[in-house]
């Protein structure tokens, strides 16, 4: 890891901020595309038609955003501590179903979210101590 | 699920693990070399067309599927960009990263199972 910026260039800053635009955009996908489902043709395959709803072009500004963020994460971070930190939107989402939309989690989906949990803390304590050496 | 189906969804595995890869290996480069040159515009190019690959086909399998259905796939890209970073990038791996990025892949396919 090279000399890092601080700040709002920081890179954990602009990975949590990446992660955030994730989060959001995945939503607006699901609704999005959803929204304009034909199944029935062949074409929609390539998921091209998915343009015709708004909220995918919301979810693709977002998208942009994050991957901006994201080519600076991976211009200081390295790439297999900065992806598997990347994916806690992974139990954001469920979580963020629980919280604002009261939909239940299931005995094996906690289970899961606690393994995530577990592994984000092993990979986030060498960065942890690394920080401190500082 | 139809045969169909799993190959767009490794394609589109694929193409999203191999375009982490490229677009690694294109912002690294800038810390030396910089922004102007040809490697790192044709790398960033090839990355951003390989992600443009994979959010379409996921597109076209989020009309067919639930996102529960198909987030045990996107699980799997945490322990496979891991994994083929150490071997291609070189970057050093120790059995914690190792143990912490297979756990995070083993909770997303359990939290979409459910």
């Amino acid at each position: 890891m090279q000399n890092r910026p601080s700040g709002f260039s920081n890179p954990w800053l602009q990975l949590a901020l990446s992660v955030a635009c994730v989060l959001v955009s995945e939503f607006l996908l699901k609704r999005g595309a959803a929204e304009v489902a034909n199944t029935g043709s062949a074409w929609s395959w390539t998921g091209l038609n998915g343009l015709a709803s708004p909220l995918v072009w919301w979810a693709i500004l977002l998208i942009i955003a994050s991957f901006v963020s994201w080519l600076y994460v991976l211009r200081y971070i390295p790439i297999t501590i900065a992806f598997p930190l990347s994916r806690v939107v992974d139990i954001l989402v469920p979580l963020g179903c629980w919280i604002f939309l009261g939909e239940l989690i299931s005995p094996l989906r906690w289970c899961g979210i606690a393994l995530v949990v577990i592994g984000l803390a092993l990979v986030a304590k060498p960065i942890a101590q690394f920080e401190e050496r500082l | 699920m139809s045969f169909l189906a799993f190959f767009f969804i490794v394609v589109s595995l694929l193409s999203f693990v191999a375009a982490q890869l490229i677009l690694k290996r294109a912002m690294e480069a800038t810390t030396t070399t910089g922004f102007r040159n040809t490697q790192f515009v044709s790398k960033i190019t090839s990355g951003i067309l390989l992600m443009t690959i994979s959010f379409f086909l996921t597109l076209g399998l989020l009309q067919r599927f639930d996102l529960s259905y198909l987030y045990p796939f996107q699980g799997l890209s945490v322990i496979f960009i891991t994994l083929v970073a150490a071997a291609v990038l070189k970057e050093k791996l120790s059995m914690r990263l190792t143990v912490g990025a297979l756990l995070i892949s083993v909770g997303i396919v359990l939290v979409s199972l459910s």
